[in-house]
């Protein structure tokens, strides 16, 4: 009796387990949790597809500070020493200080290790080179675009040789002359009015010559004095627009050194 | 072998023109801002500063006030100029000119010869740096008012492409008294406002007065025993005269362009239709024979079509016909009544009154009825009259009295094609059935 009693309990523990594990009821679910996904922390520069000299450049710019005010007030004796301005400049004791406090500046910040290294004598910043770094940054921008404009020639199927402003650069420019543009509001509706001038300009946007204007004949002539001081308004605003603060790519300079502008009033006009 | 020589010039050409062709960019919009222009004192010796200052200061506000009014020009603050006129009256200085934004600059002389003034004036482009315009005028001193408006008349001429309208005057009604008992004087004013004198005493009701394209010459209505009258006065003589008695109604009578005839429309039978009135000969021809209302009629410059209002349709529309009263036809399209056609003296609008929901609209449309531009709404407004150069409207508007009858006023407004610039045109009283003159010759 007690033994079948034992056997039943065991019995009945085994199957009360077993129920426990099998029935879903019991089972509480998992978290689906998502894989860990192992991400590498590195530093921006040293992995993005920036160009090589825009590189260069973002190590030229930040000693820049610190070469500068070596080279334009420490150094400047050194290299022209018969200057008599500059000699007369480190004599003045008020001078010598603010100049120990930058040599001061310029060590503390050279010992700044991550910046050390990128150092290099030919990388120290010169005034003059200015322009030149400018121009660089302008490069690397216009890279890009040069990029863009090369998969809008191929959808356009356009030879890469015809010239071709890319739409931002036109827009650009067309937006230029439009706030130079004084239109002589109130005029009569003309089909034929449309001013159309030739421009020359130089790499810096600036014009290289007077404004041509194609229709010369026809505003001089008599009865079209409308005309004309529709052709006046927009040598003024060629003008006014002079030098462009925004030009296109250098590199395609030739493209664009001459410009057709057609002044066309037309449907502000037409009322 | 020619075939193939042909055919690759052909494609050298072709590459030759595809190098060589140049960008072209289309400047389809632009700056709608006033043109920034520099107007100086002019220049005077100093001998002669008593007489000359006042002159020369006021000259200058005339001009200057003048050219702001038409909404093109923006006449930059003295304030701020750079170069003082003592240096300029020998050269000016652009790039200081440009440096205050100024694109055009006004230089001027004035010198005293006995009673008379000697004005040289000068206009600049200071972009193009060249003078583009230069004249002198002599005149005696108390003409230095209209000496400036002509000074403004070539600057806008010379920078716009068409005529001034400075040196006009505007004749209007002007009105007094409780709206039961109205007075209306006949009374002519300079554009600008300025020498406002009365024609008439008030004792009569005057009403559409216009004036003649080509002499200083004035024709309205007027009511004498109840009988209206047209009459013609001469501005320069005061000489008046009766052109006809006219029974029934009679309304708005216009001169034609050669200022020969006066076209008018006149009530008979109960019928109002449109007759011309040959000044010379004084035969009055019929040119429209409709039962419907027929009125407002006015000549197109070059005194071939007239255009004039018509119910004939079931309601007031724009109609044109030709000089003799054939190929009469229906212009305006819009919905609403249409009014008052007056026939732009640059000839491509007709500028009207349109009554639309309870509202009363100036506008202008071409002359085939297409292009209708509503410029200006009110609670009430009639009578468009055009600037000489037909760039401005002015007309007049009234106010909305209250129940008690009080409050109502009326004041003469212009506008110009923009329909951006909108101004009071100032007068002593109340003032209506504005009409505007060519330039005085």
């Amino acid at each position: 009796m007690r033994y079948s009693l034992i056997g039943s309990l065991i019995l009945h523990v085994f199957i009360f387990l077993l129920t426990i594990v099998s029935l879903p009821l019991f089972n509480t679910p998992e978290l689906d949790i998502p894989p860990i996904i192992q991400v590498e922390l590195i530093e921006i520069a040293e992995k993005t597809n920036v160009p090589e000299i825009s590189k260069k450049q973002e190590k030229e710019e930040k000693p820049k500070k610190v070469e500068k005010k070596e080279e334009t007030k420490i150094n400047q004796p050194i290299v022209k020493p018969k200057d008599e301005k500059s000699n007369e400049k480190v004599k003045d004791p008020v001078e010598e200080e603010k100049i120990v406090k930058k040599k001061i500046e310029t060590k503390m910040i050279e010992k700044m290790p991550v910046r050390k290294p990128e150092i290099k004598k030919e990388d120290k910043f010169d005034p003059l080179k200015l322009a030149e770094l400018i121009d660089k940054q302008k490069d690397t921008k216009i890279e890009k675009e040069e990029t863009k404009d090369l998969e809008y020639e191929s959808l356009d199927k356009t030879p890469s040789i015809s010239k071709k402003l890319t739409l931002s650069e036109e827009d650009a420019i067309r937006a230029q002359f439009m706030k130079c543009w004084s239109i002589p509001l109130g005029m009569p509706y003309d089909e034929t009015h449309i001013v159309k001038i030739r421009i020359y300009l130089n790499k810096d946007g600036s014009l290289s010559q007077p404004p041509e204007m194609l229709q010369h004949e026809r505003m001089n002539k008599p009865g079209e004095e409308y005309f004309r001081t529709l052709a006046e308004s927009a040598i003024r605003a060629v003008r006014r627009c002079d030098p462009l603060k925004k030009v296109p790519d250098i590199n395609r300079y030739d493209d664009w050194k001459i410009l057709q502008l057609n002044f066309d009033p037309r449907e502000i006009l037409r009322g | 072998m020619i075939k193939r020589f042909f055919l690759i010039l052909n494609f050298y050409f072709l590459f030759i023109s595809n190098i060589w062709a140049i960008i072209e960019i289309d400047i389809t919009e632009g700056n709608r801002e006033p043109l920034p222009i520099a107007i100086t004192e002019f220049f005077y010796n100093e001998t002669e500063k008593e007489i000359l200052l006042d002159i020369s200061t006021n000259m200058r506000n005339v001009m200057s006030a003048d050219l702001e009014r038409s909404g093109l020009f923006k006449s930059i603050n003295k304030d701020a100029f750079i170069q003082n006129n003592q240096a300029m009256h020998l050269s000016p200085r652009f790039e200081d000119w440009r440096l205050i934004k100024a694109q055009g600059l006004i230089t001027g002389d004035l010198s005293l010869k006995g009673d008379q003034l000697k004005v040289e004036f000068r206009l600049w482009d200071t972009l193009a740096e060249k003078e583009i315009e230069a004249l002198v005028l002599i005149t005696t001193q108390e003409n230095w008012r209209r000496v400036s408006h002509m000074i403004a008349d070539k600057v806008y001429e010379r920078l716009t492409g068409e005529g001034g309208y400075f040196d006009t005057r505007i004749v209007y009604v002007a009105e007094e008294g409780p709206k039961n008992q109205r007075i209306k004087k006949l009374a002519i004013m300079d554009q600008d406002s300025f020498n406002h004198r009365f024609l008439t005493s008030g004792k009569e009701l005057v009403l559409t007065p216009r004036f003649n394209p080509v002499r200083q010459e004035i024709t309205y209505l007027s009511y004498f025993k109840n009988l209206p009258r047209v009459y013609l006065l001469d501005i320069q003589t005061g000489i008046q005269e009766i052109v006809g008695d006219f029974p029934g109604m009679t309304f708005a009578p216009r001169f034609s362009p050669d200022g020969n005839k006066i076209i008018m429309s006149l009530a008979r039978e109960g019928n109002s239709d449109i007759y011309v009135m040959d000044l010379i000969t004084r035969v009055v021809e019929r040119f429209t024979d409709n039962p419907a209302i027929d009125t407002s009629p006015s000549y197109s410059p070059d005194g071939r079509k007239i255009t004039f209002n018509s119910d004939r349709g079931g309601s007031q529309q724009i109609y044109v016909m030709d000089n003799n009263g054939r190929n009469q036809k229906r212009i305006s399209k819009g919905t609403g009544n249409y009014a008052t056609p007056v026939w732009s003296p640059r000839g491509d609008l007709i500028a009207f009154t349109k009554n639309f929901q309870g509202q009363y609209f100036i506008g202008v449309m071409r002359v085939d009825g297409t292009g209708e531009r509503l410029l200006t709404e009110n609670w009430y407004q009639e009578a468009p009259s055009w600037s000489s150069n037909g760039r401005v409207i002015i007309f007049y508007r009234e106010s909305k009295a209250d129940d008690q009858g009080k409050g109502h006023s009326s004041s003469i407004w212009s506008i110009d094609l923009t329909g951006f610039n909108e101004r009071k045109v100032s007068t002593p009283g109340d003032a209506s059935d504005p009409s505007w003159s060519r330039l005085i010759q």
